[in-house]
């Protein structure tokens, strides 16, 4: 077992901004003596992840998500801290470093603007030195799974958001990088679309191999992708490791919703620990209870339920990552 | 294990640059129409140059068959610039709309991307209209096309390229920390086309320094060509100095690439 192929220590960034100066000349003033506000952007991130992990890398706006990866990219230089990107530092080594990682980012693309997708695809492979024969293959590959074939002639600017967001996937993966960096990569797309390329991410994955760090606002591409999240705010990270351990930290209970037969009424369960939940938005004959699974057995609920009752439907369910951001988020804010 | 290898950057320029012409022409065959709005355009300086000498005769000493040379030699020179740099007039658009974001993270150096990201055909009007007018004007001045001259007027062209080239290199890279400073940069633009072929003799002194050591205007065409045309004695200026004016622009360049690289490490990116 070899280290980690990407490490980050105590990672900071702080951007550094000209102020106007108001006031008479104030043009001027602020050209010969500028003031500057500082803002850390990122403050003592640390983090590993290991060859072959699919990570979760996510935060509300500004919470310094897109500064950590234009820094592991190479795109922007550390004020402080160490970033090393399979053996590499990025900025430092940045063209050895370009060759390692793909990058994708959902709100503008890296194809060639007026040029058709394939020659695109034929330019990476060239930038890249992809060997001939392999270019191709995977070029065929990728094409088939992404479902570029009917608009492989079609200039870049005249593609739906969904077809060019999985053209600049194949374009990223093309080089077949060790790690893959995905900033958005579903935003705006529908379900087909996103259900398209989360296939295409995780099948990049499992059977490449290859090393992704995924930000989005899309909690479904979280839950759909990752088994690991990093969450971070303010700069700072608040909570690195398993999702199903974080639901259980911050979202302990589960819920079971009752659906009673007509004109029944309901009675209470005596069970410890099981209670409606207030929260609940119950349609008339709809009942929530809320436990946790850790205190209370799901069976005991169920039976205590049906021995009192008469019930048409039961469905148990799980809390979303949704809500456990969403509460993460909220008790901060009021801390 | 990564399919990508590293390839020469002379190949990598290559890539680029073709992918920019063929998107170029994808707006279909105007090339003749676009290469014909650049002569005109350079030709209305041609006019102006024409009127002046033909009414005061000469321009500090120069008449007009010697001022035209001069003025072919600039224009030759600013064509061989602005052919394959237009684009860095874009440098301030590609940071803001993080375009520049995407040069950084791909294995090519980010000034050859952004030269490459397209190609401005009417450029091509400039460089062809320099050498009819260059070629005409050798004529006209008896030009003596002897292996010795010739290679100096391909040092001088290239380096007077080269010089145009450091100041708006230089200028730019201020776009990493301050954006926006287009003013500047159409201000140099401005005095480059203005002054730079003519006879800087015919200006005051102030202006004329100013033009040498300030902005340095002079090394473009103005002391290669009077060097060239027999005129070394009253350029007013060290004679080796003006022998050596072809090597400015090399030296100037290189300045300007570091200015460049050192500028490349304050870059911040856009807010998303």
């Amino acid at each position: 077992m070899s280290g980690p192929i990407i490490e980050v220590e105590g990672l900071a960034k702080e951007y550094r901004r000209p102020v106007r100066v108001e006031g008479p000349l104030g043009g001027l003033r602020s050209l010969l003596s500028p003031r500057h506000v500082t803002k850390r952007a990122v403050d003592g991130v640390s983090f590993a992840l290991a060859e072959g992990e699919l990570v979760g890398y996510l935060g509300p706006n500004g919470a310094g998500k897109s500064t950590t990866i234009k820094m592991l990219t190479g795109i922007l230089r550390p004020t402080a801290g160490l970033v090393r990107v399979a053996g590499l530092v990025p900025w430092r080594e940045r063209e050895r470093h370009a060759r390692n990682i793909g990058v994708v980012f959902g709100q503008r693309t890296q194809l060639w603007w007026d040029l058709p997708l394939r020659d695109s695809l034929e330019l990476i492979g060239r930038l890249y030195g992809v060997e001939r024969a392999r270019h191709r293959a995977t070029t065929a590959r990728f094409t088939e799974l992404l479902g570029l074939g009917p608009f492989l002639d079609t200039p870049v600017r005249q593609l739906s958001l969904g077809q060019r967001m999985r053209g600049d996937l194949a374009a990223a993966m093309l080089p077949e990088p060790r790690i893959l960096f995905l900033d958005e990569p579903t935003i705006g797309l529908d379900v087909v679309a996103k259900e398209r390329i989360r296939d295409f991410i995780a099948t990049r994955n499992r059977r490449d191999g290859t090393t992704i760090v995924l930000t989005t606002h899309d909690l479904d591409d979280v839950e759909r992708l990752c088994r690991r999240i990093v969450l971070i705010d303010d700069g700072r990270v608040l909570y690195d490791g398993d999702v199903a351990r974080l639901k259980e930290r911050y979202a302990p209970h589960r819920r079971l919703v009752v659906q009673l037969a007509d004109g029944a009424g309901w009675h209470g369960v005596r069970v410890p620990g099981v209670a409606r939940d207030d929260e609940a938005d119950d349609a008339p004959g709809q009942v929530t209870l809320r436990f946790d699974p850790a205190g209370t057995r799901v069976a005991d609920v169920i039976t205590a339920v049906l021995a009192r009752h008469e019930v048409t439907d039961l469905s148990l369910v799980e809390p979303g990552l949704e809500g456990v951001v969403h509460r993460i988020y909220a008790a901060r804010g009021a801390a | 294990m990564s399919a990508a290898h590293p390839i020469p950057r002379h190949r990598a320029y290559r890539l680029l640059v073709t992918a920019a012409f063929r998107a170029e022409f994808q707006y279909g065959g105007n090339l003749l129409l676009t290469l014909a709005g650049g002569v005109v355009a350079q030709s209305v300086g041609l006019v102006f140059l024409w009127t002046v000498t033909t009414r005061f005769g000469d321009l500090g000493g120069w008449p007009m068959a010697e001022i035209a040379f001069l003025y072919g030699m600039r224009l030759t020179s600013h064509g061989l610039l602005v052919v394959p740099t237009s684009q860095l007039h874009s440098l301030d658009l590609a940071i803001r709309t993080g375009e520049f974001d995407r040069y950084l993270v791909r294995p090519a150096g980010p000034l050859m991307q952004l030269l490459c990201r397209r190609v401005h055909l009417p450029t091509l009007g400039d460089l062809a209209t320099g050498i009819v007018v260059l070629s005409l004007a050798a004529h006209h001045v008896g030009f003596e096309p002897t292996p010795t001259a010739l290679l100096y007027l391909g040092l001088a062209l290239v380096g007077g390229a080269l010089v145009e080239g450091a100041c708006q290199l230089a200028v730019a890279s201020l776009s990493f920390r301050m954006l926006s400073n287009l003013a500047l940069r159409g201000l140099i633009d401005d005095i480059m086309n203005t002054f730079g072929g003519y006879p800087l003799k015919a200006f005051p002194d102030t202006a004329r320094l100013a033009l040498t050591y300030l902005l340095p205007v002079a090394f473009v065409a103005y002391l290669p060509a009077g060097v060239l045309l027999d005129r070394a004695d009253g350029l007013q200026i060290t004679p080796w100095l003006a022998y050596g004016a072809p090597l400015a622009g090399p030296l100037l360049y290189a300045a300007a690439y570091l200015l460049w690289r050192a500028q490349l490490r304050h870059y911040s990116s856009s807010g998303t």
